[in-house]
């Protein structure tokens, strides 16, 4: 089957591409949805035949599921589709060439600018394919077509390695045959590139013409003839650079002669590819999966952005690490593609002898010379993390690995930038680094990145678990400008993954101040470094960072790093953009110190452990309490802004004499808004408990009184009762006591139908219930213990939530910057019409379970919610989204998520935009087909818009500590907000959608709903906000839009500065 | 859209298809946009309850939020006393069943548009209703009479919302005496049928598990749907699994159709992938 399948796709291959093309585009318009198979009997139980039974086995053994297997096979068959392009390419022999004329420049930097020689253009030798494409490794979407264009000896000197003069004459060969191939038409496009970055190595991209030209570049390399230099002249150790050249000085040979490693591997590079070339193509003839295998691991490194620039573990590298194993018997010749990969993932992961040292099997040439050991790092930890993922059979593995791309800004936890490249020129000298820059031949940056990327390292030590950086990208140059200078190249990232307890502490204890190495500490630190004496009796020397609330202690690491590379590299703090916590502003609403709302968030949960505990020990109620939960996002860390601790300025209010509570008054601003925290309190079950769903409530009201009763006598809290629950003021808090009784869902059930039959079914009240008592205060449990786990899980989830306010979206969904980012584009690209999202809190689904509920969400598709959510109590129903977001507003919001993250990642990693990131929480009013204009004085919450404003209201509220109990009661819950777009809701819902940010919004967006306006019969249950059409003898209704913007003034009247119509957007 | 009102030059009362006359309605004398009502008395050919006599009460459609009963009731006594005025959020007969409860309890109303039932104390006016010129607007919030909206409107509401400890202990006490003795009364009934059928009977008593003469368990829904599962468990088990050749030979048939099945999900996976170009890095 499996075969077929294959056959039928490379038949469709070597269809003319442009027939190729359009298939899948086609594919994408078309609604596209799942239908569960269903195969006739006949095929089901047809007897199977032994080699169907073998593929079928073989499926199941070595995959959780026979998908990957097949989703593998295409991937490969894809990346081999591109013999018959190669035709294209007819490489005319070079007979005839007058010298460069002005408009070819030569690809080299010309530093120091003299060197002996000389030099004349003469045919290639040979010319050869090399590399991936002659191998079938080559992947899509750039294919590379290696070229070796052999210059012959004639042009060449033995001579020639010493001093840059091969390089130059390479050079030189190159902008010759640039120069021949611009007189001849069919060549296109032509630019200079380098090898890996390395501007010793230059080489010659062609681009075809014709309109695919986008599907491959030929790539020519300048090579010697195989065997023109020894080998052993490029040993690590020997010198091929002398210093007077390059210095321009006469030094006296009194010091050793600093050997060139660089240099020479370079040039040996150039001489080895065919031989590499040889060897490969003789593994991969013995091991028929090779060509595969080294395909996927190449996809496996591109979307780890590890395969390109310098010191990149490249897909010849990749290629020769499989070769490497299967020469060492580490891997058989028998193997599918798929189990290469898994080896080869398996060797980088466990490999720890494994240095950057990987020698060629000539046995000269290091093939891994550019590479940091951070690169190398990074790529082990990639290695493992997959391997974890390869494990775990929860986890859809070939889409995590190979398909989804992982950028730096989504995978570190900080990034940093170094922007001005041109000052790492003085920190060479700084650092001391001549020989090592006349190695690189003059490439400062490629000298100093690994001396900054050791002292970070020391610097940092315990903090991070992984330092990575950018590998700068081949630079590319048209053949008719100069060769561009070091410093164009784009800024250095580096990415850092913290260890998330230390990452945030503000000491740095050193050693004793009597070692040894107490000295080699102070070297490190400079002046920061002091001797402290500790609690335990110890005095070491110790460095001290600032950092007072949790967001300033997020960015100890920023100040680390300024500090270090100020200190021994001479990179001034303006050169270093710290990327992290730029986010954070939207949620900052400190006064003094500027916090994130963690202590907060903190202060909030401590009020209520206090609170549960009286509450526990309470005396005098007729029942027992059996649990007390919280059930309020504040509880959970998620909550956007935490309460905040208030007093009251009695003045400001009015009173109510009977119930000791004070009320907003008519004319001044709408008071500060206070939430109420919601506990869940049930009550024992018992027989007392009436079955009855009134007598329920009435108990209820009555435990509420009670428990009032005695909070105010034992604690001298204030407290209100209600029939639905009970306030309780304390600490300048507010909680909301809710009494519960376990069987009142199943009461609210239960109904006796007419023949006495005893009939349980579903209702809304019930869910409503049951939402409220049981699934909130357990989903508070889980995310406060996430939250421990993880800690800046609270931090991230009230970003996505302040995201969500600020964009209106707020009616449809209930949920630092790293997370966020990711949410974005988890949000943006999860494909919630075909899959459900599982959430595993707590690890505590397993295989069967997922399988479970793939069955069930793909047999009920239709009448689930579109957005599936799935945890491990909640399982088939997916009940948070059954309710909210429709199908238009998930694509809505995924549009817009999309558009976010793009901002977002091009604003954090582009050094040169306005750095404005506030710009993804601003929405566009353009869309809405009026906008309501509020008063900023009566929104409460105005605060915390995303631009704050300039003015302020007095709120009643008066600074200084929070309020000790007692007191009158504040007001509580009132929001002339959120009560107008309750009733605009109400009254118009049918009609039309508002929108509003809660975390302080002036204005509400109004669309109309489509079918809002088409003209209805008269009906009596149709008949609200409408005026009547009559037309012979019909009575038809539309909606009486003037009365309707008329009355959005009335109901909010005080509240409504303005109606906006924008009645030029209405089509009717 | 159009102004869709119709301006009748004559001070004509417009009645359109269906019967209902048009009424228009504005909220103050400076507001430039009227809402229509649309009224009809009330006919309903099974409508026994007695608080909506049939010649006498006007069924008004539209009324917007702003309008609680008492403003209707003062609108429409320009046309003759009313007696009483009721607002739902939907038309239909009245279902009150259960104690009266009191405000405390009583589930919050709608603000949305509602239908009225205005009852008049004479059956005259309501040709008076339906007579009065369409062009001339029925005005809800005047000198005498403000109607208060928006935020003072919320503000009284917030108001309103407190309820003295002591006033609502004494309406929870009065519910559950209530209740108590319902319950009771429930019991005594019971019992006395209970009696009943043990004298009908003629000497013969009827022994049942209950020992007040009434069942111990309900009989629910529930419990016979378990019953009948154990019955099928118990079936169930007393099967044998593997036991003859062709069981043998049938599990694996079943096994390998299993393969093939899931084999041919995932193929039709891929096909969806596909179509969505999932395969974006190649």
């Amino acid at each position: 089957m499996i075969l077929s399948d294959c056959f039928h796709e490379e038949e469709e291959n070597e269809a003319p591409v442009k027939a190729k093309r359009i298939k899948p585009d086609a594919g994408e318009e078309e609604e596209v949805v799942y239908h569960p198979v269903k195969l006739s009997r006949n095929d089901l139980y047809r007897p199977p035949t032994a080699e169907e039974l073998n593929q079928l086995k073989e499926a199941e053994s070595l995959f959780h599921c026979s998908l990957l297997k097949m989703q593998g096979i295409i991937v490969c068959v894809y990346v081999q589709c591109l013999t018959h392009l190669l035709d294209q390419l007819s490489f005319q022999k070079v007979s005839d060439l007058s010298w460069l004329s002005g408009t070819v420049k030569v690809p080299f930097l010309l530093l120091p600018k003299i060197t002996k020689g000389k030099f004349h253009m003469a045919p290639p030798a040979s010319i050869d394919l090399i590399g991936s494409y002659p191998l079938g490794t080559c992947t899509k979407p750039h294919v590379m077509v290696d070229l070796a264009v052999t210059i012959p000896a004639d042009v060449l000197h033995p001579k020639d390695v010493v001093n840059q003069r091969y390089p130059r004459k390479r050079a030189l060969y190159l902008a010759g045959l640039a120069q021949y191939l611009t007189s001849s038409s069919d060549i296109g496009t032509m630019r200079y590139s380098c090898l890996h970055g390395n501007r010793l190595r230059p080489v010659l991209l062609l681009t075809p013409p014709d309109k695919n030209s986008s599907s491959f570049t030929v790539r020519v390399h300048a090579c010697p003839p195989p065997g023109f230099f020894k080998p052993s002249r490029f040993h690590p150790q020997r010198n091929n650079i002398r210093t007077e050249w390059y210095t321009g000085l006469q030094t006296s040979h009194s010091g050793k002669i600093p050997p060139t490693p660089h240099y020479n591997s370079s040039v040996l590079g150039d001489l080895l590819p065919r031989a590499h070339l040889q060897f490969l193509s003789a593994i991969s003839s013995q091991c028929s999966a090779f060509a595969d295998g080294v395909a996927l691991l190449k996809v496996w490194l591109r979307q780890r952005e590890l395969n390109q620039g310098t010191g990149c573990f490249n897909g010849f590298l990749a290629s020769m690490l499989m070769a490497y194993l299967l020469t060492t018997h580490r891997i058989s010749n028998t193997m599918t593609a798929y189990q290469l990969l898994r080896n080869s993932l398996n060797f980088l992961e466990f490999h720890s002898a494994f240095q950057v040292v990987f020698v060629d099997p000539s046995g000269h040439l290091n093939m891994c010379a550019d590479m940091t050991a951070c690169t190398y790092m990074q790529l082990q930890h990639e290695a493992s993390v997959s391997m974890q993922f390869w494990d775990n059979p929860t986890v859809d593995g070939f889409h995590s690995l190979l398909m989804t791309p992982k950028p730096m800004i989504r995978t570190s936890d900080h990034v940093f930038q170094l922007c001005e490249l041109v000052k790492l020129q003085s920190s060479c000298k700084k650092l001391n680094l001549l020989s090592e820059l006349m190695d690189h031949s003059g490439n400062y940056i490629h000298t100093a990145l690994p001396f900054i990327l050791s002292l970070l390292q020391q610097g940092l030590d315990q903090r991070i678990q992984l330092l990575t950086h950018s590998l700068s990208p081949d630079p590319e140059w048209s053949v008719e400008s100069e060769a561009p200078k070091y410093k164009a190249q784009p800024p250095l990232s580096f990415g850092l993954l913290f260890r998330p307890e230390l990452a945030a502490s503000v000491l740095e204890r050193g050693p004793p101040a009597d070692s040894p190495k107490a000295a080699e500490f102070r070297q490190l630190w400079g002046l920061r470094s002091e001797l402290r004496r500790f609690q335990d009796g110890a005095i070491t020397e110790a460095v001290l960072w600032d950092g007072e609330s949790m967001c300033q202690k997020r960015l100890v690491p920023k100040q680390i790093i300024t500090h270090l590379l100020q200190l021994h590299a001479d990179i001034p703090e303006s050169c270093v953009r710290y990327v992290g916590a730029m986010v954070d502003d939207v949620i900052k609403s400190g006064s003094e110190v500027p916090s994130t709302g963690e202590e907060k968030s903190l202060a909030v949960v401590q009020s209520y452990d206090d609170l549960s505990r009286k509450l526990w020990r309470l005396e005098g109620l007729p029942l027992s309490i059996t649990a007390v939960q919280g059930a309020h996002p504040a509880l959970r860390y998620t909550q956007v802004f935490p309460p905040k601790p208030l007093k009251m300025d009695y003045s400001f209010f009015d009173k109510e004499k009977t119930c000791r509570s004070l009320v907003p008054k008519e004319g001044k601003p709408c008071p500060a808004y206070i939430t109420p925290i919601t506990v869940i309190c049930h009550m024992e079950g018992s027989g007392k408990w009436p079955n009855d769903r009134l007598a329920i409530r009435h108990i209820r009201a009555a435990f509420h009184i009670q428990l009032g009763e005695l909070l105010r006598k034992h604690h001298k809290y204030t407290c209100r009762p209600c029939p639905t629950h009970l306030d309780v003021w304390k600490d300048g808090l507010v909680f909301r006591i809710q009494v519960a009784y376990h069987r009142e869902p199943q009461v609210l059930r239960e109904s006796v139908n007419p023949e006495g039959l005893l009939v349980v079914r579903d209702n809304e009240e019930a869910q409503a219930l049951e939402m409220a008592t049981i699934h909130k205060p357990l989903l508070t449990s889980t995310l406060h213990g996430l939250q421990q786990q993880h800690p800046c899980f609270g931090a991230v989830c009230r970003l996505a939530k302040r995201w969500l306010g600020a964009q209106l979206f707020t009616p449809l969904l209930r949920f630092n910057h790293v997370g966020f980012l990711r949410f974005l584009h988890l949000l943006s690209s999860f494909d919630w019409k075909n899959n459900p999202l599982v959430v595993n809190l707590n690890n505590q689904l397993i295989a069967a379970d997922y399988t479970e509920i793939k069955n069930g969400f793909m047999a009920s598709r239709e009448s689930l919610p579109v957005m599936f959510i799935a945890t491990p109590k909640d399982k088939k129903l997916s009940m948070w989204t059954r309710r909210a977001p429709n199908v238009q507003m998930l694509q809505r919001v995924m549009m817009v998520a999309a558009e976010s993250l793009k901002v977002l990642e091009q604003q954090l990693m582009d050094g040169n935009q306005i750095q404005d990131v506030k710009v993804v929480m601003r929405p566009p009013l353009e869309v809405y087909d009026a906008v309501i204009h509020l008063n900023p004085k009566q929104v409460p919450l105005l605060s915390q818009a995303v631009d704050p404003p300039s003015v302020t209201f007095s709120r009643g509220v008066m600074t200084g500590s929070a309020a000790q109990s007692g007191g009158s009661l504040p007001v509580i819950d009132y929001n002339p907000v959120s009560l107008y777009l309750a009733e605009l809701r109400e009254a118009f819902g049918d009609l039309a959608l508002f929108f509003c940010d809660p975390y302080g919004g002036t204005v509400i967006a109004v669309l109309w709903k489509p079918k809002a306006f088409s003209p209805v019969p008269f009906k009596t249950s149709q008949v609200s906000a409408r005026s009547v059409k009559v037309t012979g003898d019909e009575a038809n209704t539309v909606p009486n839009v003037e009365a309707i913007l008329e009355d959005f003034q009335i109901m909010g009247k005080g509240l409504v500065k303005s109606v906006e119509a924008r009645t030029e957007k209405w089509s009717f | 859209m159009a102004p869709s009102k119709k301006k009748h030059a004559s001070s004509q009362p417009c009645i359109i298809p269906g019967g209902f006359a048009v009424l228009s309605l504005q909220f103050n004398s400076d507001s430039a946009a009227r809402h229509s009502l649309y009224v009809k008395e009330h006919k309903v050919r099974a409508e026994k309850s007695s608080h909506r006599p049939l010649d006498r009460t006007l069924f008004v459609l539209n009324i917007p939020p702003y309008c609680s009963e008492d403003v209707v009731k003062e609108l429409f006594s320009q046309f003759g006393n009313v007696e009483s005025v009721e607002l739902r959020d939907h038309p239909g007969s009245t279902q009150e069943s259960g104690p009266k409860l009191s405000k405390f309890f009583r589930p919050a109303g709608k603000q949305g548009f509602n239908v009225g039932y205005v009852v008049f104390k004479k059956s005259s006016s309501l040709t008076a209703v339906k007579s009065h010129p369409h062009d001339v607007p029925l005005v809800v919030c005047t000198e005498q009479r403000p109607v208060r909206t928006g935020v003072q409107k919320w503000i009284q509401q917030y108001t309103q919302s407190f309820i003295h400890p002591d006033k609502l202990q004494q309406t929870v006490d009065s519910f559950m005496e209530n209740y108590d003795k319902h319950k009771e009364e429930e019991a005594e009934r019971q019992k006395k049928e209970a009696e009943q059928q043990k004298e009908e009977e003629e000497g013969w008593v009827k022994v049942t598990r209950g020992n007040k003469g009434t069942k111990a368990r309900p009989h629910s829904e529930a419990a016979n749907q378990r019953t009948l599962q154990k019955e099928m468990r118990k079936k169930k088990r007393k099967e044998l699994m593997n036991f003859y050749t062709w069981q043998h030979r049938n599990t694996q048939k079943e096994h390998i159709a299993e393969l093939r099945k899931k084999f041919e999900e995932d193929k039709q996976r891929i096909a969806l992938l596909r179509a969505q170009r999932k395969f974006r890095p190649y």
